[in-house]
């Protein structure tokens, strides 16, 4: 099969068209491989383009999306199946390393002496496989602790429109999570900014776990397909990354982490190549096959008896619209949702967590305790009830309200104003050193607020605090 | 994108909201007028009293009336004036805050009967679970005099008795229609000098009393503060409509823009609809024909 060579036909954007003798047919999902020579200031440079068949055309041809940029190919070009689907190296040598798409380093410290590889495309496990237990992920971060606590081995969802700081959480939780985190962690950069990408890398490096000296880097694996690579590079990376994830729970059993920085942009990626491979849009003019595709990569995310895989996803909302088809179709593969709102960012409050809209599967009392569940819910009807009465005060006052409506309104904008909080990663912007808040101490402290036990404090001394008692010393600082 | 059913529906809701505080603007504009008028009607006698007493108590040298000594008790009453109905904006809350200032004001061995006029005070006392001495709910909201003195003669009496130390009322003062401030005023003891009085040419000369001063006194001094009282009642019925006509007006014009908020945000989830399925149409359409 290695000798399969076929010969390009037709280039269309990011797709192209290829001529296969009729019994040689390449598979779906196979990698092809292209020798592109162009002209680079007067040099002759050779590169390898890979490509993935996508579809069968009939008569010996296939359309393959290209993994790379399609400048410089020719018709008539060769074209070899490689006989298998796109391959990336796993194992304990990939780590603190970073890598593109298609498995290769890009970090500039030479090759990698992988022993093993795994392709990218892999079943999801069997249902039998499936872990069932249910456990908190503390993060450490009130909102989340409270509203919408992670999983460990599910999935979480950072839903958020342009610039309401859903970077900065996914790189908060990193720098929570993988810091105190014994396994590996996984991070796919799916069509972001390269340049938070490098920060990042830079950050990982300095960064220690624990106290054991170790950076965190050497316990990560980074993959990038950021927003200057073709649709085709961003809809597999998210795969890349996944995969190297997968190999570490079913060899290892260690707990392990992903972090998706952006699913969005994944879906946009499938969007971009749909209309090429000849595929009707659908509504909003995503691709048909937007449920399938979000399907097939989200159910290889999950947690085995071998080991638990850990993800957390963010997800651009276009035009802060949440019913827009794409983020609406990775809302109901997720375990916990964090749903970040541009109001609460405008207010100054960061995370700019929606305490209404987010929510999480375990938010339960069979799960995380009655007390918790209780409080969680007390907090919810006093900002649902401050939500209510805002169209009152906008056109009356607040001066109308009735007293218990009064006293709701001012518990309820303390409680937005504590769930503010300070983060590791965010110090040099807001110049409050980063908290964490222990998951008894977020309790108990909304507890209290609840019970109107802080409601002499003033609302600013609310803002960027960790637990209660941070509040009362910030007050009486604002007082002196 | 926000679903524009639910945007006509509470734009309906504003401009409904819109009618009422408009219509009750108006009212209370009308209402204004009226009780000003009343007012300043009976401005001139309760001057004129005020002058009167001021003169004769002078004029009756160190006479010491009993309306005019504090006597010792460990009590004292309050009369905190506040409204039936609502939508008034502060116009209560600022009544009741003085009053409640006032009562903390004395210590825990120092009791403060307090007489409420009007729901909204009974309702707040209530709520902040402080005790209510009594409570008059049915004062109409154009007070009038034979409604006030029972409540006056009372006070008095259990002044005189010695049962109480003194008798405040909080109210809202009108200066004007652009100015109103809530008070806590001393109704008894009386004082001395009144303001109205310093000023009063004390020129008339000598007064030939008869009967006694004390006998004329015992009879002007209670129809004083009867009248102080009515005072009282009659400018916080005009402060009460002030505040009405302003909170209104300012809620009128709250919700007008509101109207228009909600109107342009319609008009953008229209437009967004209209385009979002004029791609949908042409997308389909080309990929049809491509």
């Amino acid at each position: 099969m290695a000798n399969n060579i076929g010969k390009i036909t037709q280039v269309i954007g990011s797709t192209l068209d290829a001529q296969f003798a009729e019994d040689q047919l390449p598979a779906i999902y196979n990698a092809l491989k292209v020798e592109v020579t162009q002209e680079v200031s007067g040099e002759k440079v050779t590169e390898t383009l890979w490509c993935e068949v996508a579809q069968h055309l009939g008569g010996g041809r296939v359309r393959a999306v290209s993994l790379g940029s399609t400048d410089g190919l020719q018709r008539g070009s060769d074209i070899v199946d490689t006989g298998a689907p796109v391959s990336v190296p796993v194992g304990d040598e990939v780590l603190g390393r970073v890598f593109n798409m298609v498995g290769e380093p890009i970090d500039g410290r030479g090759a990698v002496s992988a022993t093993q590889t795994r392709s990218i495309h892999r079943e999801p496990p069997k249902l039998d496989k499936l872990s069932s237990k249910t456990e908190i992920f503390e993060t450490g971060i009130k909102v989340v602790d409270l509203l919408c606590p992670l999983v460990r081995g599910g999935k979480a969802g950072l839903f958020g429109g342009a610039g309401v700081g859903k970077t900065v959480i996914i790189q908060e939780l990193i720098a929570r999570l993988a810091r105190f985190h014994s396994g590996y962690s996984c991070f796919a950069g799916v069509g972001e900014r390269t340049r938070e990408g490098n920060d990042l890398w830079l950050e990982m490096q300095e960064a220690k776990i624990g106290d054991t000296g170790k950076s965190v880097l050497d316990q990560t694996v980074m993959v990038f397909g950021q927003m200057n690579e073709p649709p085709g590079a961003r809809l597999r990376v998210a795969l890349s990354a996944l995969t190297m994830a997968e190999h570490f729970r079913d060899s290892t059993g260690a707990d392990t982490l992903l972090f998706v920085d952006n699913i969005f942009r994944f879906s946009q990626a499938g969007s971009e190549v749909s209309a090429l491979l000849g595929r009707m849009p659908s509504a909003v003019g995503y691709q048909p096959t937007l449920a399938t595709e979000m399907g097939e990569l989200q159910e290889r995310v999950t947690s085995t008896d071998a080991g638990a895989v850990t993800s957390i996803q963010a997800i651009y909302v276009p035009a802060d619209d949440y019913t827009d088809p794409a983020p609406a179709t990775a809302f109901a593969h997720l375990d916990s949702t964090v749903n970040l709102e541009r109001s609460i960012a405008e207010k100054g409050i960061y995370p700019a967590v929606d305490p209404l809209a987010s929510s999480s599967r375990v938010l339960a009392p069979e799960y995380i305790g009655e007390r918790h569940y209780q409080v969680a819910r007390r907090v919810q009807q006093i900002l649902q009830k401050y939500k209510d009465l805002q169209d009152i005060i906008a056109i009356l006052g607040v001066e109308e309200l009735s007293e218990e409506d009064k006293l709701t309104v001012a518990r309820a904008r303390k409680i937005e104003r504590f769930l503010s909080q300070p983060f590791y990663v965010a110090e040099q912007f807001t110049g409050f050193a980063g908290n964490y808040c222990s998951r008894e101490d977020t309790i108990r402290s909304f507890e209290e607020l609840c019970d109107g036990k802080w409601d002499h404090l003033p609302e600013d001394a609310f803002m960027y605090v960790g637990a209660i008692e941070e509040a009362a010393e910030k007050a009486k600082k604002l007082a002196a | 994108m926000a679903n524009r059913r639910v945007l006509v529906k509470r734009r309906k809701a504003v401009r409904n909201i819109r009618k009422i505080t408009r219509t009750m603007q108006l009212i209370a504009t009308a209402r204004f007028q009226a009780t000003q008028n009343r007012a300043t009607a009976t401005k001139p006698y309760s001057d004129k009293l005020g002058e009167l007493v001021a003169d004769l108590s002078k004029a009756a040298g160190d006479t010491q009336h009993p309306l005019m000594q504090q006597p010792d008790a460990a009590r004292s009453a309050l009369v905190v004036i506040s409204s039936n109905r609502g939508l008034c904006g502060g116009y209560n809350t600022n009544v009741l805050r003085k009053a409640t200032a006032h009562i903390d004001a004395h210590g825990d061995d120092h009791k403060v009967d307090v007489h409420m006029i009007g729901k909204k005070g009974a309702s707040f006392f209530r709520f902040l679970g402080r005790e209510l001495d009594r409570e008059i709910l049915d004062l109409a909201d154009d007070p009038r005099f034979d409604e006030i003195e029972p409540i006056a003669n009372e006070l008095i009496q259990q002044f005189v008795n010695g049962e109480i130390s003194s008798v405040h009322v909080a109210f809202m003062s009108f200066e004007s229609a652009g100015r109103q401030y809530p008070t806590v005023m001393q109704l008894l003891p009386l004082q001395q000098q009144e303001a109205d009085g310093e000023e009063a040419p004390a020129s008339t000369g000598e007064i030939e009393f008869s009967p006694e001063p004390e006998q004329l006194l015992d009879a002007l001094l209670p129809a004083s503060v009867r009248m102080r009282l009515f005072q009282c009642f009659m400018e916080a019925v005009v402060s009460e409509h002030v505040a009405r006509m302003v909170a209104m007006k300012a809620a009128t014009d709250a919700a007008g823009d509101m109207i228009k908020s909600i109107t342009r945000e319609y008009n953008r989830a229209r437009q967004t609809h209209i385009t979002m399925e004029l791609l949908d149409i042409i997308g389909g359409v080309n990929a049809l024909e491509g």
